[in-house]
């Protein structure tokens, strides 16, 4: 049953508006973000919902990778493209599916283009500083490096251009969203904010994560309105706090355990497991905070995902798929120690192991690597993915006062690079 | 403000006539139109109304969006209309357009095949034209402490990679063994001289096997010597590896795969086994290049022997065994393999003996037979 919004309505209709003349003043600019919520308490809000089934995700993802594998990774845009399909179409929104309008051609013609410049700068600057690192330093790890520092702008460049491509291919009520270029404005911010907060050993992570945000939510569109990113980096002080505590209780007992009491060994690493949590709870509570602090014109946002329920998401589903993975991972070294000889050399070979020949285990061992990145693929995403996606859409209220039906249609951006850089570089993204 | 769309008023026993609410979303601007739906088939057009809404679509337009999560309800749209959307939650619509699921290309593809032609020419330029005539430049410059820096570090990653887990796999040291081993390599190159100092290395693994390294590295797998009937056919394979060694072709072959794994890894990408995929494809490439060299190699190994006194032949004699062993490569495990066809190989050395040759012992028995113990 899909339950379809009706808020169709005239704008100077509905109880929220009986303020008449006032209603177009923005209440939240006078009040703190935090405290926006209470302030609305009559508008009903867009509920978010997510449709989908947990065992057509695991089956769509399984057969898109085996194509991906039989085609020699050219499948992987389709399979891209219909697993975003698949997903935006199950966030539901006041009862409206999102829609993704991507396609797989644009996808494959952007990363030959990406391809194209890439390929000069990593085959000749490779081979170059291979070259330099030996004759200079008589050592590969220079080469390393440089590389490596080499590509971490691009990396920063491709990540705000495939956010650009995805949000100009995402459309929910008809309407498209839309980033603006900056992709390099982004790329030497993020070098800088990365730089400070590898120097301030974390305090000034939340500014990075605040200022980052700011950047890409003010130029993103949803039609004609640009969303704004409102409140300050220190609000986000609160939810670092299962970061920090672990780290300095974990290193209080390790100097303690060290000098007097071993036992305290045993907090320590607790601890990591606290930390681990505390990674889990700055990514969900920071989302949350700035979700809530986030406008488009009138609309604002009302987020309350739970840190617990995203933490054990992602121990159970890690788990499940790694315990499922290994069940192959056996079978794929029995095979691979076959093809190796190691049976032969062991004296264990047996007639008829050996009658059907090194040659099929080899091609075994071979189907079995491909069979566990597939397991672990589809399982990812029925375990992992698919509930993040769900309990954050479960969890996300729009609050719109009557305003949303006013916006109006965005140009089409073209954008024929698409997420090509993204896609070259292996830039991870969930899907 | 939610509210569910009222249950179906069903009006016919088919698609057609029937009337079923929806939502309209023209494309123009975010508002959720309510809709009646109905098929007219009078006129082959889905009709959609709503208030100020009067909408057709013709039915052969109609298309479902495509890779839905929700199972209920259809998603539509019209081919022509990239933006307008209808939803309903009632499939009995469905049957009532002939191509629901016909493909539409929104995007232009027309530039598509342009880009593919440029960017497979270039990654091709990179990979066979300019990283190796790069790698061929570079190799004549690289300093002999930095060649043999990268010759040491590609021995460990091999000895580590032919080991199994964690331990590497053993390098031969039986003393007398490489007294033997040291003869043989005084014998051969007490006539040629070599621009490097060599660095010979008998690895402890069955696999018959010998290849050269950058900075003079000459490495032999236990398998070859096992191989072996006669010191001859090892000393003739030595002097194919100080070939390649001369000719500086491992310097080569490494800067070169420096600059092109980067690339194919950037082409192949991390789907899933990607890694294996390229290795294969590394491979095929190398079995592109390096024909000539090897060709070049047997040359120079050829010219060694005789000037060393012993018969060029014996190469082929070491092949010979091989191909009675293993058979030769045609087919497609041929691209596989770096080596020309051994036939080619076995007739060339035959034909390199020249009238009137005497050949002399390269080790005594007693010194071939250390020269077998060198990993006990």
């Amino acid at each position: 049953m899909i339950h379809l919004s009706s808020s169709d309505r005239p704008i100077n209709g509905g109880p929220w508006q009986q303020g008449g003349a006032d209603s177009h003043l923005r209440d939240t600019d006078v009040i703190p973000t935090q405290n926006r919520q209470q302030d609305l308490p009559d508008v009903e809000g867009l509920q978010g919902d997510f449709i989908g089934r947990r065992g057509r995700i695991f089956g769509l993802a399984l057969k898109t990778s085996i194509f991906t594998v039989l085609t020699l990774g050219i499948y992987r845009f389709w399979m891209k493209t219909r697993m975003r399909r698949w997903y935006w179409s199950a966030v539901r929104v006041g009862g409206v599916p999102g829609e993704y309008v991507g396609d797989p051609f644009e996808k494959l013609l952007g990363f030959l283009i990406a391809v194209v410049i890439l390929a000069f700068y990593i085959g000749i600057v490779n081979l170059l500083l291979m070259f330099l690192s030996y004759s200079f330093f008589q050592d590969n790890f220079a080469a390393y490096l440089l590389s490596f520092v080499g590509v971490v702008p691009l990396w920063f460049y491709a990540t705000y251009r495939a956010r650009r491509y995805v949000l100009a291919r995402t459309r929910w009520r008809g309407i498209r969203f839309g980033l603006e270029p900056g992709a390099w404005g982004y790329a030497w911010r993020a070098l800088v904010h990365w730089g400070l907060t590898l120097l301030t050993a974390g305090v000034l992570w939340p500014r990075m994560t605040f200022w980052l945000e700011k950047y890409k939510t003010d130029r993103t569109w949803y039609g004609d309105v640009r969303l704004e990113q409102e409140g300050r980096w220190q609000m986000l002080f609160p939810a670092v706090r299962h970061v920090l505590l672990p780290t300095i209780v974990g290193g209080i007992c390790a100097i303690a355990g060290a000098y007097a009491n071993p036992a305290l060994f045993l907090v320590t690493a607790a601890c990591g497991v606290w930390f681990a949590f505390g990674i889990v709870y700055y990514r969900v509570k920071s989302w949350e905070i700035l979700t809530n602090a986030k406008r488009a014109g009138d609309i604002v946002f009302r987020a309350q995902p739970s840190p617990g329920r995203v933490f054990w998401i992602y121990v159970g589903g890690y788990f499940l798929s790694g315990f499922v993975a290994s069940i192959f991972l056996g079978g794929f070294f029995l095979a691979a120690a076959i093809a190796a000889g190691i049976f032969s050399e062991i004296g264990a070979s047996v007639e008829a192991l050996a009658k059907i020949g090194e040659g099929a285990f080899a091609v075994a061992g071979v189907a079995t690597y491909f069979a566990i990145f597939l397991i672990w693929t589809a399982m990812a995403h029925a375990f992992i993915t698919m509930p993040l996606w769900k309990h954050y859409a479960e969890t996300l209220t729009v609050i719109d006062p009557g305003q949303i039906g006013a916006i109006s249609q965005r140009p089409r951006d073209e954008f024929e690079e698409a997420e090509g850089f993204a896609e070259a570089l292996d830039v991870g993204a969930a899907i | 403000m939610t509210s569910t769309i009222p249950t179906v008023i069903r009006v016919g026993k088919t698609a057609e006539g029937q009337q079923v609410n929806g939502l309209f979303f023209t494309g123009e601007d975010a508002t959720a139109h309510e809709v009646a739906l109905t098929i007219n088939p009078m006129r082959d057009v889905l009709e959609i109304r709503g208030r100020g809404q009067v909408v057709d679509w013709h039915l052969s337009d109609v298309r479902l969006v495509p890779d839905q999560a929700g199972r209920q309800g259809l998603v539509l749209r019209a081919a022509s209309d990239p933006t307008a959307r209808v939803l309903t939650n009632d499939r009995v619509l469905a049957q009532g357009f002939p191509a629901l699921h016909k493909r539409i290309a929104d995007a232009p593809r027309a530039r598509l095949a342009k880009w593919a032609v440029a960017a497979l020419a270039s990654v091709a330029l990179i990979i066979f034209v300019l990283v190796p005539i790069m790698a061929n430049q570079l190799a004549n410059f690289i300093p002999p402490a930095g060649e043999k820096a990268l010759g040491d570090a590609t021995l460990e990653q091999i000895k580590s990679a032919l080991g199994s887990e964690a331990i590497s796999v053993k390098t031969c040291t039986n003393a007398d063994g490489l007294v033997a081993l040291n003869q043989m390599q005084a014998r051969l190159s007490d006539h040629t001289d070599l621009p490097v100092p060599l660095t010979v290395t008998v690895l402890d693994h069955k696999m018959v096997n010998a290849f050269a390294l950058p900075g003079g590295h000459v490495v032999f797998m236990r398998g070859l010597i096992d191989e072996a009937e006669a010191p001859e056919e090892v000393a003739a394979v030595f002097a194919h590896e100080i070939g390649h060694v001369v000719s500086r072709d491992p310097t080569r072959h490494a800067l070169r795969s420096a600059g092109s794994i980067g690339v194919l890894g950037l082409l192949f990408g991390d789907f899933a086994g990607g890694a294996l995929v390229l290795f294969l494809t590394e491979q095929l490439i190398e079995a592109q290049y390096s024909q000539g060299a090897e060709v070049a190699a047997d040359a120079f190994a050829h010219d060694m022997l005789a000037k060393a006194e012993v018969e060029p032949a014996a190469l082929g004699a070491m092949f010979k065994r091989l191909k009675a062993k293993y058979g030769d490569t045609d087919g497609i495990q041929a691209h596989f393999i770096s080596h020309p066809r051994m036939a080619e190989r076995i007739e060339a050395a035959d034909h390199a003996t020249p009238e009137g040759f005497v050949a002399k012992p390269i080790l005594t028995a007693e010194a071939w037979k250390d020269l077998q113990g060198i990993c006990n």
